[in-house]
């Protein structure tokens, strides 16, 4: 069955880099070993929204029983989103769980992230600090994707404000990720922040 | 996005067409010229042994893999091209069925009372529907009921013996019809 695999993966990678998403430089596929067992995916973040102007890796394994069973994708680069872990990059997606069909393609799987990232799900979150923001104060969420993708995918808006908040903890010994994490967490509030980490 | 990549492919040339001509005897599964072919309700081509494992795989969603409409084993159409030597069902041979999953509709012959019949034995169908029959009948347990038995067996000389007697019940009656 490993061949069935194998062979699909071969022809779905020709098929995603002769697409005409990829002449637009909206995805990417590239081998990570010779066995078509792992992959590395690229998304550019879809315009209109915080995600626009970043770039997106993602790890994408194929099990011995692809096609018959969806692809284990998640999200390498780090990405604030309310159907994406902020910490493990898992995706809550149902055509990567209970609804995929085996038609569905590595280009489809691309295209359906990239609509993700354009329209989230509150409502089924895979991060529920995150889906909280969303609802709550989507101005603030706006804000911090924005920011996220500045920092790890490479996006165009520097946010100064959130940046000499983050020197002032990481000033304290705490570590860059792991204080925009708090911040991010309590809406950007330093004392709050400063009093979850040294809780 | 389906529709906004149609204008662009009627503008492709020739050898892409040509391309996309080919692409349309894919199997749906895995992307390859369709072997065993067969189709589903909702028209969407795939390789008996692909989706055969599909519905396998998933066997409380039995969904298309495509259009993800409802699909069954008993409601796909086998494809048998042109000089295909055997016409079988492709669904008969590739993968060999799981054995217990599929019962064979009864053979409901219109007398339920009789229950005993298909479990070869015979006496109960004798008795009610034809009473000399009852005699030979009750000797064949497990088989069904021989029209003779074979000759120089013990049972042979019995049905003799039987149909003498019942002969010569026939031949007194008949007297006795015409002296009443
Ligand atoms: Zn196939
Ligand atoms: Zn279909």
């Amino acid at each position: 069955m490993a061949n069935i695999a194998a062979q699909r993966i071969k022809r779905e990678f020709k098929e995603v880099i002769k697409s005409e998403e990829v002449a637009k430089c909206a995805i990417k596929v590239e081998l990570v070993n010779d066995n078509y067992t792992e992959l590395k995916g690229e998304i550019a973040g879809p315009p209109e929204t915080p995600y626009e102007g970043g770039t997106f890796v993602l790890e994408i394994k194929v099990p011995e029983t692809y096609p018959f069973n969806p692809p284990k994708v998640r999200f390498i680069t780090k990405i604030w989103h309310p159907n994406i872990s902020s910490v493990t990059g898992a995706i809550c997606l149902d055509i990567l769980k209970d609804q995929w069909a085996a038609a569905m393609t590595l280009r489809t799987v691309l295209l359906s992230l990239q609509a993700l990232l354009a329209a989230a799900e509150p409502d089924d979150p895979q991060d529920a600090v995150v889906a909280k923001q969303f609802k709550e104060n989507q101005d603030m969420f706006r804000q911090t994707a924005r920011h996220w993708t500045f920092v790890y995918a490479g996006g165009p808006h520097k946010n100064s404000d959130f940046e000499l908040k983050i020197r002032r903890l990481t000033d304290m010994g705490i570590e860059d990720h792991q204080a925009r994490v708090a911040l991010s967490s309590y809406n950007w509030d330093l004392e709050r922040a400063t009093e979850q980490l040294f809780s | 996005m389906a529709a906004a990549n149609e204008p662009g492919s009627s503008k492709s040339s020739n050898g892409e067409e040509k391309e996309k001509d080919e692409t349309m005897l894919e199997c749906n599964i895995c992307l390859d010229a369709a072997r065993d072919a067969v189709v589903s309700m909702c028209g969407h081509l795939f390789c008996w042994p692909c989706l055969h494992q599909w519905l396998e795989t998933r066997p409380n969603r039995q969904v298309c893999p495509v259009c993800k409409a409802a699909i069954s084993k008993e409601k796909v159409v086998p494809l048998y091209g042109r000089g295909s030597t055997k016409q079988e069902d492709p669904r008969n041979k590739v993968p060999p069925r799981p054995p217990g999953q599929r019962s064979e509709p009864e053979n409901n012959s219109g007398f339920p009372g009789f229950g005993f019949g298909d479990g070869g034995f015979h006496m109960s169908f004798g008795i009610g529907a034809f009473p000399f029959g009852f005699f030979t009948s009750t000797f064949n347990f497990g088989e069904p009921r021989p029209s003779a038995a074979p000759r120089g067996t013990p049972q042979f000389e019995e049905e003799q013996f039987l149909s003498k007697v019942f002969l010569w019940v026939a031949v007194l009656f008949i007297c006795w019809l015409l002296m009443a």
